[in-house]
């Protein structure tokens, strides 16, 4: 999880970086910024719980973007490229980092459609109790 | 399934036990709150809005273009939704994922979009405005929390209509809960 909160401390400090670096005249990199910042800390937030922890990896075509934007875009400002590529790099590779999973889920997300998956195995040798209320 | 915890079939905990559900029924509650106070600033019941560090970044947010694009404003919309994930969140007991899957793939349902529109409005405030809205980023972190604690819940609710479907009982009888399919699926 400890790397889901650093990402989403990154898509934060990427809303604020064009104010507290000193580039927020130039239109095209505040924008890109004030886009991926707020998506990123939100996939990341959501992937701080063990059952929706799969949305982390959401962010790696967007931390991958960051690496690409300056070229994309033309940044013309050093400053905003060392950081986005620099926000962009550790965002990507902190996306891959999937932490603890202590509880089970019956199988997880993929077994809504998979067939023999966990829960309905764990289902078929429970005892039918407590099924009335 | 032990009688007390009403954990589901291959899981660790009950998603629907109240030290899951609470959490998530107080935060909305909360952004309720906050989202009635910014609704009533903008149907002008109260003149002045609260912003401790973007200047006249809430009063522009919030009577912005964007903000009125719908008949009613977007604050009150917002309440609206808070309202509704709160009390989704709180109707039905702690085997609610089996005996009424309708509340918990609804409550799944309205935290979801609530959170999308949220985050969608964060990125419209700089980029369209050049402003931000304190209050309003707030609401908007409250509903990006509430997404991954409701989520749980819900696949426990899919999970169970996958197993009433395998064993071919009425999957619409099963997610209205009707009392007549209880207990043949567990």
């Amino acid at each position: 999880m400890w790397a889901q909160v650093i990402n989403a401390i990154l898509g934060i400090w990427l809303m604020a970086s064009a104010a507290i670096l000193g580039y927020s005249n130039i239109k095209i990199i505040t924008d890109n910024e004030h886009i991926a910042g707020p998506v990123i800390a939100s996939f990341a937030i959501i992937s701080w719980w063990e059952a929706t922890r799969v949305v982390r990896l959401y962010n790696v075509p967007l931390g991958l973007w960051l690496l690409l934007a300056p070229w994309v875009l033309g940044y013309d400002n050093t400053t905003a490229t060392v950081n986005s590529m620099l926000v962009g790099a550790l965002v990507t590779g902190l996306s891959f980092v999937k932490g603890k999973v202590e509880e089970t889920y019956g199988g997880g997300w993929s077994a809504i459609w998979k067939s023999d998956s966990m829960h309905a195995r764990e289902a078929k040798r429970q005892p039918r109790v407590d099924l009335d209320k | 399934m032990s009688k007390e915890d009403a954990i589901p079939p291959g899981w660790s905990y009950n998603p629907a036990s109240w030290q899951q559900r609470l959490p998530i029924v107080i935060a909305a509650l909360v952004g309720f709150a906050i989202a009635t106070y910014l609704g009533l600033f903008q149907l002008k019941v109260i003149d002045t809005v609260w912003e401790p560090f973007f200047g006249n970044g809430s009063r522009k947010i919030l009577t912005s273009k964007t903000s009125q694009i719908l008949p009613v404003p977007d604050a009150v919309l917002g309440a609206i939704g808070y309202l509704v994930d709160a009390l989704a969140g709180v109707i039905g007991g702690i085997r609610r994922w089996r005996t009424m899957p309708w509340i918990v793939i609804a409550f799944g349902l309205a935290v979801g979009p609530l959170g999308f529109v949220s985050v969608l409005l964060v990125v419209l405030q700089p980029v369209m405005y050049d402003a931000w809205c304190t209050l309003c980023l707030s609401t908007a972190l409250i509903s990006v929390v509430m997404i991954g604690p409701a989520m749980d819940e819900m696949l426990a609710s899919l999970q169970y209509m996958k197993r009433v479907k395998d064993a071919r009982v009425s999957m619409w009888k099963a997610f209205w809960g009707y009392k007549e399919v209880q207990g043949k699926v567990i």
